[in-house]
C-alpha cells in the first residue's frame, strides 16, 4: 500500500515541478498535470478498495512522532471515500478544462494541483493548525484559480473571497490558538475536553463559528455567490462539489468535540441555508449565481446532516451519502453542462436540445438535484424526513419540505425553459468531446449511485424492481421507432398485467386501479401507432407515467408508494411539457405535484411514528386519532385530483399537452388522486381535526368542486379545456361521495372512477381524434362534422349521456345512488348542489357536442376525414364497456361492494336480479333500457313510415328570413354561447383561486427579490455579514452565556 | 323477459287518454289566455287539427341523421316520463312502467327528451335553434335547483324516492298532502314547475316574436307533428308528477284529471299576468325566492 502521504508529496511535488517548468511546454505540462492527479486517485482509490474489503485504515505520523507532537494524518473509509473523489473529480476536471489548462500558463496548472492537494491536507489531517494552513491553501488556491475566468468581476470576486477567507481565518485562528492554551495540543481527538474547560467553550466557539461560516452559511455568503457567479464552470463545480464536503469533513470531524446542543444548532442553521438560498434562487435570471445558490442550499444541507450525526446514527451514512453523491454527480453535471452550452442566459439553453443525449443528462441531474426517484438525493431526503419525524422535529421538516419546493421551483422553471427555448437558427452546436464526455461520466455516477441506493433498500422485485427496469429500458431503445416502442410498451403492460395478476388476485381494490391504470394505459398508448418518425422523448416518459401509477397499487410500504408517486408526477410532467406551448402550465404542474409530493412526505413521517414504515392503505387506524395526517393526506390526494382551489393547475395541463397523451395524462393518471383517497378513507375512517370532521368539510369541499369544475367548463372554447374542467367537476363527485363514508357513498366513488375513467378516456381521445384531423383546438372553428365523422361523435354522444347521467346509460346509476346517499346521510344542501353542478354539466356537454359535430361545416373542413383507426379502435372498446354497464350495473357494482369494509355505516345496496333496492329506492337498469328501446323503436319507426319521402337538403338549406346566410362562420353559434348565463351568474367562476396562487407567487417572489440586495456585491459588507453571523451563532449556540 | 301485456294495454291505454286530455286542454287553454286577451281564440279543438295536418304533410325535408332523430328522442323522452310514472294510487294496472324506477328516474328522464331535441335541432344549423337551446338549457340549470331540494324533502319526509310510497304517505286527507305539510317545499316546487313549463313569465326559450319558436325553427311536418304530440304528453305527465309529489296523488281518474288541471291552470294564470323574463333575469330568478324556499322546506323535515 501507498503511504496515504504521498498523495500530498505528489502534489507538491508536481506544483514545484510545473512552476519552473516555463511557459514553452504546456501541452506536455498539461498531460504531467494529469499523470500526477491520476497518481494521487490512484493512491486515494487503492485504499478505498483496501479497506473497502475489510482491510485496516493507516494512522501516518510525519515527522516520525506520535502527536501531539507531529502532526498526523488518518485515512479510513471515510477519508479514503472523500479523498477518492477529490482526486477523481480532479482528474476529471483536467479532461474537461483541458483547453483552458492548454492555454494558461504554468503557474495555474501549479495552483490547481496545490488546490487539489490542499483539499486532500483537509480531509485527512487530524491536526488542528495544520487544518488551518490547509485551508489557508486551499483558498488563496481558489482566488489564485479564479483568474482563469480573467475577467474584471472574477478578479474583484477572488479579492471578496479573499477578504472573507481572512476574515474567517482569523476567527479560527484565535479558536486554534486558545484551544491550545486550554489543552496543551492541537490534535482534534485529545482536545475532547476543551468545551468543559472553564474559557474552552469560547475558543471552541470560535473554531465553530468559523468552520460554519466556511460553508457559506446563509445569509453571510455573498462573497461565495459572487465567487460562483464569475467562477469559470469547472472551477464553480470544484468549489461546490470538492471545497463544500471537504468542510463539510471537517465539521464532521471535529464533532466529538462540539457539545450536543451546538450539534444541533448548527444543523439548524444548516437547514435555514438550505430553505433560504433555494428559496432566493427562484429569482436568479443568471445560471450560474442559480447555481450558485443551489450549491450553497446543497452545502446547508449536508451541513445539517452532519450536524445530526449522532442523532441519525446508523442512518446517518446513507443520508450523508445520498446528498453528497448527488452534489457530485449532479451539481457538477450541471456546472458542465453550463461550461458546453458556455451561456449564463436562460434561453440560450435550448441549444442541447441539438444533442438528446446531452439534454437526457441536463433532465437526470436536475431531477436528481430535486430529489426525485429513482436517484439517491430521493431516498436520502425520505430516509432524513422519516428520522426527523421520529424525534417530532416538525419544524427542520417544514423548513427541509419547503426548501425542497423552492429547488424543484427553479430547477423545473429551467428544465421547461431548455426544453421550450427558441433556438437560433443554425446556431452551431459542436461541442468539444473532451467537455462531454467528463459530463457524460458524471451521468453514468449518478445512475450508478441510484443502482446501489436503490439495491440497498431491498425492494420487492415485482412491485418496484421490474417497473423501473421497464422504464430504463425504454430510455436505452428511444431511438427505435414510434411504432415498434408503441408495440413494446402495450406489449410490456399487457405482460406486467398477466404477471401481477395472480398476487392482485382476490384483492378487488387493487385490481380495479391496476385496471384502470394497465387498461388505461394500453388503450390510450393506441392513437401513438399514427405518429410517424422516432417520437423521441415519449415512450420513456409514458412508460414512467405508467409504471409509476402501477406502483400505488400494491406498495410494500410508504416509501415505495411515494416513489411511485413522484415518478408519476415527473414522466407526467415530461409528457405535458412535450406540448406545443406547453412550457408554463406544466411548470405549474411540477409545483403543485412537488407541493402535494412534500406535504404527502410529513405527513407519512407523522404516520412512521403511529405504525412504523407499514403501507398506509394496508392499516387501520382508530377513528379521531390522526386528524392532523389525515388532513394532510387528504390535501395531498385532493391536489391531484384538483379539487378547486388546488386545481389551478389542471386544465393548462390537460390542454397543453400532447392531443394523443392528454388522455392518458388526464383520464387515467387523475385516478392516483382518486386511490389516495379511497385508500386514506378505507384505512383512517372518520377523523377530527381541531373538534371538526373533516370529512364534513371534505364533503363541501367536493361539493363545490363539483359545481366550479362545471361552471368553469361551461364558458370554455377550447375542446381540452372544458373536458378537462369537466374532470374537475367530476372529482367533486369522487371527493363528495367519498365523505359521506357510507357503504354507499363508498361504492359511488368506486363506481364514479371507473365510470369516469372510460368516458373521460373516451371524450379525450375522441377529441384528439378530431384535433388531429382539424388542426384547431377552438370549438368555434369546427361544426357539422357529424357527416364526417360520424364515429367519432356516436363516442362523444355516448360519452356525453354518461356523463349528464341520463337514463338509460350507465351514468344514471351514480346519479341514483346519489339521491339516495344524501337522503340517507341527511347532507340535503351539498347533495342539492352536487345535483346542480350535475345539471350545469349538460350546457358544456351541450356546447361540445353541437360546436364540433352539429351546426354548419366549415369550408376548410370539407374534405377531413373520420379519426384515424387506431383512434376509433380504444373509443369503441370503451364504448362497449359503457353499453354493457348500462345494462347490467351490477356485473360491476356487485364485486365493488365486497371490497367495502362491513365497519362503514349505512345500509348497502341490495340486487335483486336487475333490480337494485334500498330503503329508499328503487330502480333497475335493463327494464329501463329495454322499455326506452321499444319506445325508440317504435317511434322511429313512426317516423320513418310518415318521412319516407323525406329529401335531404344543402346545408344553407333553412329557414332564413329575408336573407341568405353566406359562410358558415357567421351562421353556425357557438362562440360565447352562453353568453346570458354568463351575464346571469358569472360572478360564481370568478378566478379566486387563480388569483390566490398568482398572488401569492408574486409576493415571494417580490422577497426574494428584496432579500437579493442583502447581497450588495461590496467586499466589506461581506465581512461584516460575516461578523454579523458569528454573532448570531454565539447567541443562538449560547444564548451569551459563555463569557 | 316476459311480457306483461295486460301492463302494456293499459299502459297504452292510459297514453291513449293523456294524449287526448293533453291536446285538449291545449286547446282549451289557449282559448282562456284568448278569453283574457279579449279575444275570441281558437277552437277547442284546434290542436287536433294541427296535428291531423302535420302528420299529413306532403313535403318533407332532413339535415342529417341527428335532426332527424332529434323529434323521436323528445317523444320517447315524453312518453317514457309517462310510462315511468305511476297513475292511479293503489291500482296495480294503472301503475304503468314504475316498478323499473323511483323519481329520480323521471327527474333524469325529462333530459332524455331535451338532449335529443337540442341535438336535433343543432343539426339543422339555424342560428336560432342554437340560440333558443342555449337559452332552455341554460334556464333549466336552475329551474331544478328549487325542484331538486323540493324533491329531495318531500322523499326525507315520506322516506322514500318510490312516487307510489310519496303518494302512499299522503294519503287520508288534504292536510297530509305535501303542499300543507311542508308548504315551504310545495312553494318551491311550484315555482319551479312555472320554470318547467316555459310558460310565461320563462317563455323566452321559443320566443315566438324574437327568434321564431327557438329549437324547433327548422322542424315541420310529421316532425312537428311528433313535437306536438310530446308536448301533449309531456306537459300532463309533468302536471302529473307534481300531482303525485304535492297533492297527494289520485285514486281515479277522474280525480286525476281534475288535479291536473288545476295544477296546469297555475302557469296558465301566472303568464297571463306577469310579462316575459329576458333569460338573462330569468336564471338567476330561480336562485333567489324559490331557492330560499326549497331550503327552508328541507329545514322543515
Amino acid at each position: 500500500m501507498v503511504n496515504p502521504v504521498h498523495i500530498v508529496s505528489i502534489g507538491l511535488a508536481a506544483a514545484f515541478l510545473m512552476s519552473l517548468a516555463g511557459k514553452r511546454q504546456q501541452n506536455i505540462l498539461a498531460y504531467f498535470l494529469m499523470i500526477a492527479v491520476g497518481a494521487m486517485s490512484f493512491i486515494s482509490l487503492q485504499w478505498l478498495m483496501e479497506i473497502y474489503s475489510g482491510g485496516a485504515g493507516r494512522e501516518v505520523f510525519t515527522a516520525g512522532f506520535k502527536p501531539p507532537f507531529a502532526i498526523n494524518l488518518r485515512m479510513t473509509m471515510d477519508e479514503a471515500v472523500l479523498t477518492s473523489i477529490i482526486n477523481i473529480f480532479g482528474l476529471f476536471s483536467i479532461i474537461y478544462l483541458f483547453d483552458t489548462f492548454k492555454k494558461a500558463n504554468n503557474h495555474l496548472l501549479s495552483i490547481f494541483i496545490i488546490y487539489l492537494m490542499g483539499l486532500n491536507v483537509m480531509v485527512m489531517t487530524r491536526d488542528l493548525f495544520n487544518l488551518f494552513v490547509f485551508l489557508e491553501i486551499v483558498a488563496i488556491a481558489t482566488a489564485g484559480m479564479m483568474i482563469m475566468s480573467s475577467d474584471k468581476k472574477g478578479i474583484s470576486a477572488g479579492f471578496k473571497f479573499l477578504i472573507a477567507s481572512s476574515v474567517i481565518s482569523g476567527l479560527l485562528l484565535l479558536g486554534t490558538l486558545f484551544g491550545y492554551t486550554y489543552t496543551g495540543t492541537l490534535n482534534i481527538d485529545m482536545m475532547q475536553a476543551l468545551p468543559l474547560i472553564k474559557g474552552g467553550a469560547v475558543a471552541l466557539f470560535l473554531i465553530v463559528v468559523a468552520l460554519v461560516l466556511e460553508t457559506k452559511p446563509f445569509p453571510a455568503n455573498g462573497w461565495a455567490l459572487d465567487l460562483y457567479t464569475s467562477a469559470n464552470h469547472g472551477v464553480g463545480a470544484m468549489l461546490s462539489v470538492l471545497s463544500a464536503p471537504a468542510i463539510m469533513f471537517v465539521v464532521y470531524k471535529m464533532l466529538p468535540v462540539i457539545p450536543q446542543d451546538w450539534q444541533l444548532v448548527i444543523s439548524f442553521f444548516g437547514i435555514i441555508t438550505f430553505a433560504a438560498s433555494n428559496y432566493l434562487a427562484i429569482r436568479q435570471e443568471n445560471i450560474r449565481r442559480m447555481l450558485g445558490y443551489s450549491s450553497v442550499a446543497q452545502g446547508g444541507l449536508l451541513l445539517a446532516t452532519v450536524g445530526l450525526a449522532d442523532y441519525l446514527g446508523g442512518s446517518f451514512y446513507f443520508v450523508a451519502l445520498g446528498f453528497l453523491l448527488t452534489n457530485l454527480f449532479a451539481k457538477a453535471g450541471l456546472f458542465w453542462l453550463g461550461g458546453i452550452v458556455n451561456s449564463d442566459n436562460m434561453n440560450k439553453w435550448g441549444i442541447l436540445r441539438k444533442k438528446p443525449v446531452l439534454l437526457l443528462l441536463f433532465g437526470i441531474f436536475a431531477a436528481a438535484l430535486a430529489g426525485l426517484p429513482p436517484f439517491p438525493a430521493f431516498f436520502a431526503k425520505w430516509e432524513l424526513v422519516m428520522q426527523l419525524g421520529a424525534g417530532e422535529g416538525w419544524g427542520w421538516i417544514a423548513i427541509m419540505l419547503i426548501g425542497s419546493l423552492f429547488e424543484i421551483a427553479f430547477l423545473f422553471k429551467w428544465v421547461g425553459r431548455v426544453f421550450k427555448a427558441e433556438n437560433e437558427e443554425n446556431a452551431p452546436a459542436n461541442f468539444a468531446m473532451h467537455k462531454q464526455i467528463p459530463a457524460l461520466l458524471l451521468g453514468a455516477g449518478i445512475i450508478a449511485a441510484s443502482y446501489f441506493f436503490i439495491d440497498y433498500l431491498n425492494f420487492n422485485l415485482t412491485f418496484v424492481l421490474i417497473p423501473l427496469l421497464a422504464i430504463a429500458a425504454f430510455f436505452v431503445i428511444d431511438y427505435a421507432p414510434a411504432f415498434i416502442k408503441n408495440i413494446l410498451l402495450i406489449g410490456a403492460l399487457s405482460f406486467y398485467g398477466y404477471m401481477i395478476y395472480p398476487e392482485l388476485q382476490g384483492d378487488i381494490m387493487k385490481l380495479v386501479f391496476a385496471g384502470i391504470f394497465l387498461i388505461g394505459g394500453v388503450l390510450t398508448l393506441f392513437p401513438g401507432f399514427s405518429a410517424k418518425g422516432a417520437r423521441k422523448g415519449f415512450y420513456p416518459f409514458a412508460a414512467m407515467t405508467i409504471f409509476g401509477l402501477l406502483m400505488l397499487v400494491n406498495p410494500a410500504d410508504n416509501l415505495t408508494f411515494f416513489m411511485g408517486w413522484e415518478l408519476m408526477a415527473l414522466g407526467s410532467f415530461i409528457l405535458i411539457l412535450r406540448g406545443k406551448m406547453a412550457e408554463k402550465p406544466a411548470f405549474r404542474y411540477m409545483l403543485f405535484s412537488a407541493g402535494g409530493a412534500y406535504v404527502m412526505m410529513a405527513a407519512f413521517a407523522m404516520l412512521n411514528n403511529i405504525s412504523g414504515a407499514e403501507f398506509f392503505g394496508n392499516i387501520n387506524i382508530p377513528a379521531n386519532t390522526a386528524g392532523i395526517i389525515f388532513a394532510l393526506l387528504a390535501i395531498a390526494f385532493m391536489l391531484k385530483a384538483a379539487a378547486i382551489g388546488l386545481h389551478i393547475w389542471l386544465p393548462g395541463a390537460y390542454a397543453e399537452a400532447e392531443d394523443d397523451a392528454t388522455p392518458l395524462v388526464s383520464g387515467v393518471l387523475i385516478n392516483s388522486g382518486v386511490l389516495g383517497l379511497v385508500l386514506l378513507v378505507t384505512s383512517f375512517g372518520p377523523q377530527t381535526l381541531f373538534g371538526y370532521d373533516i370529512l364534513h368539510i371534505m364533503g363541501w369541499i367536493g361539493a363545490i368542486t363539483a359545481i366550479g369544475g362545471n361552471m368553469l367548463a361551461i364558458y370554455e372554447e377550447d375542446m381540452k379545456r372544458l373536458i378537462a374542467y369537466s374532470s374537475v367537476g367530476a372529482m367533486g363527485y369522487i371527493i363528495f361521495a367519498l365523505a359521506i363514508n357510507t357503504k354507499l357513498g363508498l361504492l359511488i366513488a368506486l363506481y364514479y372512477t371507473i365510470l369516469h375513467f372510460i368516458y373521460k378516456t373516451m371524450l379525450f381521445i375522441s377529441a384528439a381524434g378530431v384535433m388531429h384531423r382539424t388542426k384547431t383546438r377552438n370549438m368555434y372553428e369546427m361544426g357539422g362534422l357529424i357527416k364526417s365523422m360520424p364515429l367519432s361523435f356516436i363516442v362523444v354522444l355516448i360519452g356525453i349521456i354518461t356523463l349528464a347521467g341520463m337514463p338509460p346509460l350507465a351514468g344514471f346509476a351514480g346519479k341514483w345512488m346519489f339521491y339516495n346517499a344524501i337522503i340517507l346521510k341527511e347532507w340535503y344542501i351539498q347533495g342539492a348542489m352536487i345535483f346542480f353542478s350535475g345539471i350545469v354539466a349538460f350546457l358544456y356537454l351541450y356546447k361540445l357536442i353541437s360546436s364540433v359535430f352539429l351546426g354548419q361545416l366549415k369550408d376548410n373542413h370539407r374534405k377531413v376525414k373520420e379519426a384515424p383507426f387506431y383512434y376509433i379502435i380504444p373509443q369503441l372498446i370503451l364504448v362497449m364497456a359503457i353499453m354493457v354497464l348500462s345494462v347490467q350495473p351490477q356485473w360491476l357494482m356487485q364485486p365493488l361492494s365486497t371490497i367495502i369494509p362491513a365497519s362503514f355505516a349505512g345500509e348497502a345496496l341490495q340486487w335483486d336480479g336487475n333490480l337494485a333496492t334500498l330503503s329508499t329506492g328503487y330502480w333497475n337498469a335493463f327494464t329501463i333500457m329495454s322499455v326506452v328501446m321499444a319506445m325508440f323503436g317504435i317511434l322511429f319507426l313512426w317516423l320513418v313510415y310518415h318521412s319516407r319521402k323525406a329529401q335531404k337538403v344543402k346545408q344553407f338549406n333553412i329557414v332564413f328570413a329575408a336573407e341568405k346566410p353566406f359562410r358558415p362562420e357567421t351562421t353556425h353559434v357557438s362562440y360565447n354561447i352562453f353568453a346570458a348565463y354568463k351575464k346571469a351568474l358569472g360572478w360564481m367562476v370568478t378566478p379566486l383561486a387563480t388569483r390566490f396562487w398568482e398572488r401569492l407567487s408574486d409576493i415571494f417572489t417580490a422577497i426574494a427579490d428584496k432579500f437579493r440586495t442583502w447581497y450588495t456585491g461590496n467586499g466589506q459588507t461581506y465581512a461584516l455579514h460575516l461578523l454579523i453571523y458569528a454573532f448570531i451563532l454565539y447567541i443562538a449556540i449560547s444564548g451569551g452565556k459563555l463569557l | 323477459m316476459s311480457i306483461d301485456w295486460m301492463k302494456l294495454l293499459f299502459a297504452l291505454l292510459g297514453l291513449f287518454i293523456v294524449l287526448n286530455y293533453g291536446l285538449l286542454q291545449y286547446g282549451i287553454i289557449r282559448r282562456i289566455t284568448a278569453r283574457i286577451g279579449k279575444r275570441i281564440g281558437m277552437p277547442v279543438y284546434q290542436p287536433y287539427i294541427d296535428l291531423i295536418k302535420n302528420y299529413a304533410m306532403r313535403s318533407q325535408i332532413t339535415h342529417g341523421v341527428m335532426y332527424y332523430l332529434g323529434p323521436v328522442f323528445r317523444l320517447a323522452g315524453g312518453v317514457g316520463v309517462f310510462m315511468f310514472m305511476p297513475l292511479i294510487f293503489g291500482s296495480e294496472l294503472w301503475s304503468n312502467y314504475s316498478f323499473s324506477g323511483d323519481v329520480i328516474l323521471i327527474l333524469y328522464f325529462i333530459f332524455f327528451g331535451m338532449l335529443g331535441m337540442a341535438l336535433g335541432a343543432s343539426e339543422g344549423g339555424h342560428p336560432y335553434s342554437f340560440i333558443g337551446i342555449s337559452r332552455g338549457l341554460s334556464q333549466f340549470t336552475t329551474v331544478e335547483v328549487p325542484f331538486t331540494l323540493a324533491v329531495i324533502a318531500i322523499a326525507a319526509q315520506s322516506g322514500s324516492f318510490s312516487i307510489t310510497e310519496i303518494v302512499a304517505a299522503q294519503q287520508g286527507g288534504i292536510e297530509n298532502w305535501n303542499i300543507i305539510a311542508n308548504p315551504f317545499a310545495g312553494a318551491a316546487g311550484l315555482l319551479a314547475f312555472l320554470g318547467m313549463m316555459m310558460a310565461a313569465p320563462f317563455n323566452v326559450v321559443q320566443a315566438p316574436t324574437e327568434i321564431p319558436i327557438g329549437p324547433p325553427t327548422e322542424y315541420h311536418g310529421t316532425y312537428l307533428g311528433m313535437l306536438q304530440t310530446n308536448r301533449a304528453v309531456l306537459y300532463i305527465a309533468e302536471a302529473i308528477l307534481m300531482v303525485n309529489l304535492f297533492f297527494g296523488g289520485a285514486t281515479n281518474w277522474v280525480e286525476l284529471l281534475l288535479k291536473v288541471f288545476m295544477v296546469s291552470m297555475w302557469p296558465v294564470f301566472v303568464g297571463l299576468v306577469f310579462p316575459r323574463f329576458r333569460i338573462d333575469q330569468s336564471i338567476p330568478w330561480f336562485l333567489k325566492i324559490p331557492l330560499i324556499l326549497g331550503i327552508i322546506g328541507i329545514f322543515m323535515i
